[in-house]
């Protein structure tokens, strides 16, 4: 049972952080597991995207997600922000990156900076993972399910898109119907006059008006 | 929001960053409720020092937010109780205990606090004087019962953050008078920091102090081979390793939720204080001969 620190402020990562850090295996002590992450955190922020193993992928991550997020936080004024940019980031050019490429992309983020997905495994027992920045300009490796008309919430959209344009259709036709019923009455006070060919082919525009109306609306409905 | 450490990196970014400060403090300027939430969040930085025994455990295994909220309010409920002083590390304080040694009898005990630890209802603190020639330490639990008042002689704070190589200082940076006078500070100031420099025996000593990276102790004068050693040891990587900051510390936003939630209970308590003592009228004493 210790206290908290709290001389220095964190925000809170969005991922799942382990209870313990991993030591992997280390021959030259524990400075060099900061070094093999440090080469990884510095890989991730260059490349965007990058497959690997996955208990450093895992590790590595949890450490780009504080250097992002200190990055956001504390901006390039901060000394000690500065600092940990500089033994991270191996690659000098990439802290420009991070300040001003990556701090301003993730600011207004309420989700993970990176995501993790389970990669194709090289042999049994050995977990790949691939890790990468979200935002990247890279195509998705998630397949694109948002076109698949078969999913059960694209099913609903369409039969509620259905349910409305056949709404919409009653609606006109009744409009319609009302007015011609009411042209037919005006006439027959007039003079009885059978009704000409002008008011039908009229009636035919308007109709013709209502159907792009509807069109629009659909349409905005849609968007 | 962001320091401002006259170390301009980049300089496009560092200027809009100070634009946008500006442009919060301008808003929080005139703005009622910005002024108010300055406020808070100028209380909660004070909170975060004065009670730190309210935040949890980091350590993930010893998480439980259910436990820790049944911890926070009987801390609050035993505030009820006594008065727990604002104190740190470096004050001096005077504990008066009721001892099952010696039952109907209360012990004054006066001492320097040289260490604060642990959380929620187990926090403690332990307190050192010496007492004819003796060093007496007493560690005491915060919340413990057996407190029946807890005053502070000396509010200030000490260069370290724990003052254990008091056990190996001198005697006179160790020695308090047990009836010493509460000295008084003013209202609404910062907390001094006496930045006294302590001079140990000569070696043997309880710990290897000159591998602690100490502020507040005089020249070690040892061999220069223990300094090497000091430095062979030193593990200056450390300071690198973002996940274990992170696992030392409670984030900003549960931090202010535990926070929030305990100011507002002080607040009621100290309504509560305050109306008791109106409501306390002078009973005038009667001739008894």
């Amino acid at each position: 049972m210790n206290q908290a620190e709290v001389t220095k402020l964190v925000s809170q990562l969005r991922i799942k952080v382990n209870s313990r850090l991993r030591k992997f295996r280390n021959p030259k002590g524990p400075e060099e597991r900061l070094n093999k992450l440090r080469k990884t955190v510095t890989a991730l922020i260059k490349h965007e995207r990058i497959e690997l193993n996955y208990p450093r992928a895992d590790e590595a991550r949890m450490y780009a997600e504080r250097l992002i997020s200190d990055a956001i936080r504390y901006g390039d004024c901060h000394k000690t922000t500065m600092e940990m940019a500089d033994y991270w980031l191996v690659e000098k050019q990439l802290i420009h990156k991070l300040f001003k490429v990556l701090a301003p992309r993730y600011e207004n983020y309420t989700v993970a900076y990176t995501r993790m997905l389970p990669a194709p495994r090289s042999y049994p027992g050995y977990l790949k993972a691939v890790l990468e920045l979200k935002g990247n300009p890279y195509p998705s490796l998630l397949p694109d399910t948002h076109t698949n008309r078969n999913l059960i919430h694209n099913v609903l959209l369409d039969e509620a898109k259905k349910a409305y344009r056949m709404q919409k259709y009653k609606e006109i036709a009744n409009k319609v119907e009302d007015r011609v019923r009411a042209e037919a009455q005006a006439a027959g006070a007039q003079s009885s006059q059978p009704v000409d060919v002008k008011s039908n082919t009229e009636n035919a525009e308007v109709s013709e008006s209502s159907q792009k109306e509807l069109n629009k609306e659909v349409e905005v409905k849609d968007k | 929001m962001f320091s401002t450490v006259p170390k301009p990196c980049i300089r496009s970014i560092s200027n809009r960053v100070k634009g946008l400060t500006s442009l919060y403090n301008a808003r929080s300027c005139t703005s009622h409720a910005g002024k108010r939430a300055d406020n808070m969040k100028k209380n909660m930085t004070r909170y975060r020092f004065i009670y730190p025994e309210f935040l949890p455990d980091p350590k993930i295994d010893f998480r439980n937010p259910v436990r820790e909220m049944l911890e926070r309010n009987d801390m609050i409920a035993r505030r009820h109780q006594i008065d727990i002083p604002e104190f740190y590390v470096g004050s001096i304080l005077a504990v008066e205990a009721s001892d099952p040694h010696t039952p109907g009898k209360v012990q004054r005990f006066v001492g320097i606090c040289i260490q604060r630890k642990n959380c929620g209802l187990r926090a403690n603190f332990i307190l050192r004087n010496i007492i004819d020639h003796q060093g007496v330490e007493i560690l005491y639990d915060l919340y413990d019962p057996c407190i029946q008042k807890i005053e502070v002689l000396r509010l200030e704070k000490r260069l370290d953050d724990e003052l254990l190589y008091l056990r190996d200082a001198l005697p006179e940076y160790c020695t308090f008078d047990p009836n010493m006078e509460p000295e008084i500070l003013p209202e609404d100031g910062d907390v001094p920091v006496n930045p006294i420099k302590v001079k140990l025996k000569p070696r043997p000593w309880l710990e290897r102090w000159e591998r602690k990276n100490l502020k507040g102790l005089q020249d070690l004068g040892l061999n220069e081979r223990f300094y090497e050693r000091a430095r062979a040891v030193a593990t200056p990587w450390e300071k690198y390793d973002l996940m274990k900051e992170y696992m030392r510390t409670i984030p900003e936003e549960e931090q202010n939720e535990i926070l929030g939630e305990v100011q507002s209970k002080l607040q009621k308590l100290d309504v509560t204080k305050k109306r008791q003592k109106r409501k306390r009228v002078f009973v005038k004493p009667t001739k008894l001969a």
